[in-house]
């Protein structure tokens, strides 16, 4: 079930390489295959792997982005966050069964699932905002949200998994380092939708009502802002954003039903870690964690890699029991 | 701030009706049970007795996670990990022969118990909803783990537990037979159902409704919340991992999907559908639950959706589940709300 970042290839290569460098003997001539050595491993091996890591932690900031506003405004733990992931891909699946190309998929998915987010937020989140638990019953209901979802694609689009063509093969080198087209794409256009976000958040006046809403909601409204509207259209963005990661993502990992749940637990991960609420955290985290899990593979088996994160969210969280960074309603 | 209760609370009850106290629900579980297990043995029903095995067996989970819910308001999305933790003891041991009935119910316990404090320590040192996403990783994390270990089966679980005899002194339960087990089932359901009852109401379960009521006033009064949690939660831990332990010997393996997000999910459902901090409704939920999917799942493979569906409509308008139907007004630390902070 587990999948993991394509890996084992250059690890195995690394192997080889390493293996062979002893073999070669003689005093300078050693010095300069170490060198060598070194530097192809740098070349062949750590720079692609961490450029791996840096796509996924480009992708997992977007889902983590989503669930960090999400929790920071709405006080809402959206346990269907992967679930939309997902949608945002099998939309796209969809859609290319129409004839629709990749570029136009990429811009049609998130005003797709946007609508899906407002009338679920209104439809079944708002109704039990004014219940006392209501931590638990909103977490509930995305838990129900999540099984049915799931369900719900294994129905329309059957078990099995499938994969979109690439829609930028080829690759590109860059200082005798090889990296993929499609890889570099996501890298940019990840990295472009962060400071969008950033800028809406912080820099506009919709931003403004958001984090002035997750600050006092009660105040807020009596300043005239529609607060409910603004929850509704924070929860849709945040899902939007998942299910363009899952456009993003479908052609490097796979579509099936349940790709949701692995994916999402990195990015659970990393918005405990960098601090539940907090945009920044959720950037840094997000790129951290995914750059430990890319380049630990090379040395562990990559099902090791889960525990792992586990065991530093565990010792962040015994340090600071609130994460690392500040709840942006603060901020 | 928020005016309590709008969604929970009911219209103040009708005081011409008479209703069914909770307690009426208590003595009806054995008696319906044992009906329905003399009606299996005389039928020579095999099917159906052990669903309903695996249905009290599932009770077990919900009643752990109900503890934690209900009583002392932690949501646990990982007690599913406590189960499997108790299932592949018991397989193991089972499997090797090293134990029988009793060494095999102690041992999950035994390792239950350190596994609990440990991970306790972590996910209740930080609170709301860091510790749901605590448990949640834990059970992720074992899961996987598991899933990729060998010497545990990997994937494909372990299969191969023997059948085997429960040795009470006085007389011996053969779990291959279908009545047997059921009974005994219902008798350590029912037991675990007056213990928990029981503590519930001792001190030590007061303080923890104090505490899920409100945490801060706890404090205040001099009690140390933490510890309270803590051993709430071990306590929660050992009662699935009992649970759990009883599984394979029903079926005869095991595999990670126990330990999956699916298993800790339904748990929860169980006790929202059967009634949160009560005690008695989940053990109903398991039932209705396990009755529910085996019906849609002769008819679609898809019962996951109806059930969900179902799921968020018991949240949003019967959050009070089975129980809460039967609920007079002083019953059960459901009623007692406090704002919380």
């Amino acid at each position: 079930m587990a999948r993991r970042p394509s890996v084992r290839t250059p690890a195995s290569a690394s192997d080889d390489t390493l293996r062979l460098a002893p073999g070669t003997s003689g005093g300078a001539a050693r010095r300069e295959t170490v060198m060598t050595v070194a530097i192809e491993y740098l070349q062949f091996v750590l720079a692609p792997q961490m450029l791996n890591g840096l796509t996924i932690g480009v992708a997992v900031v977007l889902v983590a982005l989503g669930l960090s506003i999400i929790f920071g405004l709405l006080d809402v733990v959206n346990m269907a966050h992967g679930e939309f992931y997902a949608l945002g891909a099998f939309i796209s699946m969809s859609l290319y069964s129409l004839g629709v190309s990749f570029w136009l998929a990429l811009v049609l998915v998130p005003p797709i699932v946007i609508p899906i987010g407002f009338l679920i937020e209104r439809g079944l989140i708002q109704r039990v905002y004014q219940h006392d638990q209501r931590h638990v019953l909103t977490l509930l209901l995305t838990v129900g949200l999540s099984i049915i979802m799931e369900d719900a694609f294994d129905l329309i689009y059957g078990p099995n998994t499938m994969r979109p063509e690439n829609p930028l093969p080829g690759s590109t080198e860059f200082l005798g380092v090889i990296l993929p087209n499609y890889r570099l794409f996501l890298l940019a256009v990840g990295v472009a939708t962060i400071l969008a976000t950033w800028l809406v958040i912080y820099r506009t006046r919709l931003g403004a009502m958001i984090r002035a809403a997750a600050f006092d909601k009660h105040m807020t409204a009596s300043l005239g802002v529609p607060v409910l509207r603004v929850y509704a259209g924070t929860f849709a963005f945040g899902v939007a954003l998942a299910g363009f990661a899952g456009v993003l993502l479908a052609p490097i990992y796979s579509v099936f039903p349940t790709m949701g749940h692995d994916f999402v637990l990195l990015a659970f991960t990393a918005v405990i870690v960098g601090g539940i609420g907090s945009f920044y955290g959720a950037v840094i985290a997000g790129l951290l964690l995914a750059q430990i899990q890319a380049i630990s593979s090379l040395y562990i088996p990559p099902y090791w890699s889960d525990p792992l994160l586990f065991a530093i969210m565990v010792a962040v969280l015994v340090v600071r029991p609130q994460g690392l960074f500040n709840w942006m309603g603060k901020g | 701030m928020h005016p309590a209760n709008t969604v929970v609370s009911p219209a103040a009850p009708a005081p011409a009706r008479r209703r069914l106290g909770v307690q009426h629900l208590v003595i009806a579980f054995p008696v319906l049970s044992l009906t329905f297990a003399s009606i299996g043995a005389v039928l020579g029903e095999t099917f159906y007795l052990r669903l309903a095995t695996e249905a009290l067996i599932l009770a077990g989970l919900a009643l752990s996670v109900d503890i934690l819910l209900g009583y002392t308001g932690l949501l646990s999305l990982g007690q599913a990990l406590y189960f499997g933790l108790g299932a592949y003891t018991a397989a193991y041991l089972l499997g090797q022969g090293a134990v029988g009935f009793w060494g095999a119910l102690l041992s999950s316990l035994a390792l239950a118990t350190p596994v609990a404090l440990l991970a306790g320590l972590v996910a209740i040192r930080s609170k709301g909803v860091y510790f749901i996403l605590i448990t949640f990783g834990l059970a992720q994390v074992a899961a996987k783990t598991i899933y990729n270990t060998r010497e545990l089966g990997g994937s494909d679980g372990l299969v191969g537990v023997p059948v085997l005899q429960a040795d009470f002194g006085l007389f011996r339960v053969d779990l291959g037979s279908p009545v047997e087990f059921f009974l005994l089932m219902l008798a350590l359901i029912m037991g675990l159902y007056l213990g928990l009852n029981y503590l519930m109401h001792t001190p030590f379960g007061r303080t923890l409704v104090a505490i899920r009521s409100n945490e801060h006033r706890v404090r205040f009064l001099g009690f140390d919340p933490w510890r309270y949690k803590l051993a709430a939660y071990a306590v929660a831990a050992n009662v699935a991992a009992l649970s759990g332990a009883m599984y394979p010997m029903l079926r005869g393996f095991v595999s990670p999907e126990l330990l999956y997000f699916k298993m800790s999910a339904d748990a929860v459902i169980t006790v929202i559908f059967g009634g949160v901090g009560t005690l008695i409704g989940p053990i109903y939920g398991s039932v209705a639950l396990v009755g529910l999917r085996t019906v849609l799942g002769s008819w679609t493979e898809h019962y996951h959706m109806i059930i969900g569906a179902l799921f968020m409509l018991a949240v949003i308008f019967m959050p009070r589940g089975i129980a809460g139907l039967f609920e007079r007004k002083e019953s059960g630390p459901a009623q007692d709300e406090a704002e919380r902070t």
